[in-house]
């Protein structure tokens, strides 16, 4: 057991003239708590108005995406002792509005998204008696694409989104190429047009937040620079 | 609105940060060789006053600091090609490790030809 100070970047809609502001928690820790276990105890024994969002506590919904100790991650999937360290500082992901403490407006999120058509557009009509077939192989293609669990923290992370909230976003880069490597998919140009804009893929520059930050392990810039070549071999 | 100002930084943004400064320094180098070679047409006497100038020990320094500067930006710039075409990508980190290398040898390299031939340093 230890005793672990919470300082939480706290903002009131209603309270505009105070801003944003930190706040600090005690909270007793033992080993294997997770960030979001004590946020949950300050949220029920101390102080009911802080906020934030949470769903599975198991690392799939993506809900709990926070900036941790300046780093963005799921608040369910960080352990507290693994931090080492006595005040842990825990913020809205940010590039987003925030509408209350800990949660922000993820509309960029899916605006992004539904630039990049993220879903399978199919031509032909599917095979009578089967389902639209792959081999393990082109199936091998979409391991670490299919993954994400669009909790935002990537694009949070990413100062091209930053400078231009219009960017597509790094989660959008990694959904559209799970698209043009997918097999079954027969209209890839369809993801890929969108993204040859000035808000799309040519503003990344390579700076490998995303990869960082990504609580799945995933590399939206692989993803990325495949979506160049293919780009680029489309054109020319 | 927004408060937060700060995101720890990761080795791929301190690439990104020196690529920038030196892509803006670069930009200010290129502003100020307009203004010394505008001098060939005012003139020889003040071109060659200009150039005198030009030749004390603190610019012969400063030109050491300058191919370094050039250098940075040239070995990532390649660098980001190589992560473009899909090179190295899940290893950008040792990419980046060889990049700082290959451009200190080459800075070393290239400033002691400089020092060896021209006399660069002021205490050479």
């Amino acid at each position: 057991m230890a005793t672990i100070t919470f300082k939480i970047n706290r903002f009131n809609p209603d309270d505009e003239r105070r801003g944003h502001f930190m706040q600090k928690y005690q909270v007793e820790a033992k080993k294997g708590d997770t960030i979001l276990d004590c946020l949950n105890r300050i949220k029920w024994k101390q102080d009911g108005s802080l906020t934030f969002r949470r769903s599975c506590r198991s690392g799939i919904c993506g809900s709990c995406a926070m900036t941790i100790d300046g780093v963005n991650n799921l608040a369910c999937e960080v352990q507290v002792m693994a931090l080492k360290r006595d005040t842990i500082t825990v913020e809205p992901l940010r590039g987003y509005t925030v509408i209350k403490d800990l949660v922000v407006s993820l509309d960029p999120l899916v605006k992004g998204m539904l630039k990049v058509k993220p879903y399978m557009i199919t031509k032909t009509p599917p095979p009578t008696d089967q389902e639209r077939l792959q081999s393990p192989e082109e199936r091998e293609k979409l391991d670490g694409l299919y993954e994400c669990i669009l909790c935002g923290s990537c694009t949070s992370s990413c100062p091209s989104f930053w400078a231009d909230k219009e960017y597509i976003g790094p989660h959008a880069f990694l959904k559209a190429y799970r698209f043009v490597a997918d097999t079954r998919d027969e209209a890839p140009r369809e993801h890929l047009e969108p993204l040859d804009d000035k808000h799309g893929l040519w503003r990344c520059h390579t700076i490998f937040n995303c990869v960082e930050a990504c609580p799945k392990d995933l590399n939206p810039t692989k993803a990325i620079s495949e979506l160049k070549k293919a780009l680029v071999n489309d054109k020319f | 609105m927004r408060v937060i100002k700060h995101y720890r930084i990761h080795l791929g943004t301190l690439a990104w940060i020196l690529h920038r400064l030196s892509g803006l320094a670069l930009i200010f180098y290129m502003l100020i060789h307009l203004w010394v070679i505008h001098h060939l047409i005012v003139g020889e006497k003040s071109f060659d006053g200009v150039m005198e100038f030009l030749s004390t020990p603190l610019f012969k320094f400063l030109e050491i600091g300058l191919i370094g500067v050039i250098m940075y930006h040239l070995f990532n710039g390649l660098r980001v090609i190589l992560i473009d075409m899909g090179v190295m990508v899940e290893k950008q980190k040792m990419l980046f490790g060889f990049t700082v290398v290959v451009w200190l040898a080459a800075w070393l390299w290239v400033s002691t030809v400089m020092v060896m031939r021209f006399g660069g340093l002021p205490f050479i």
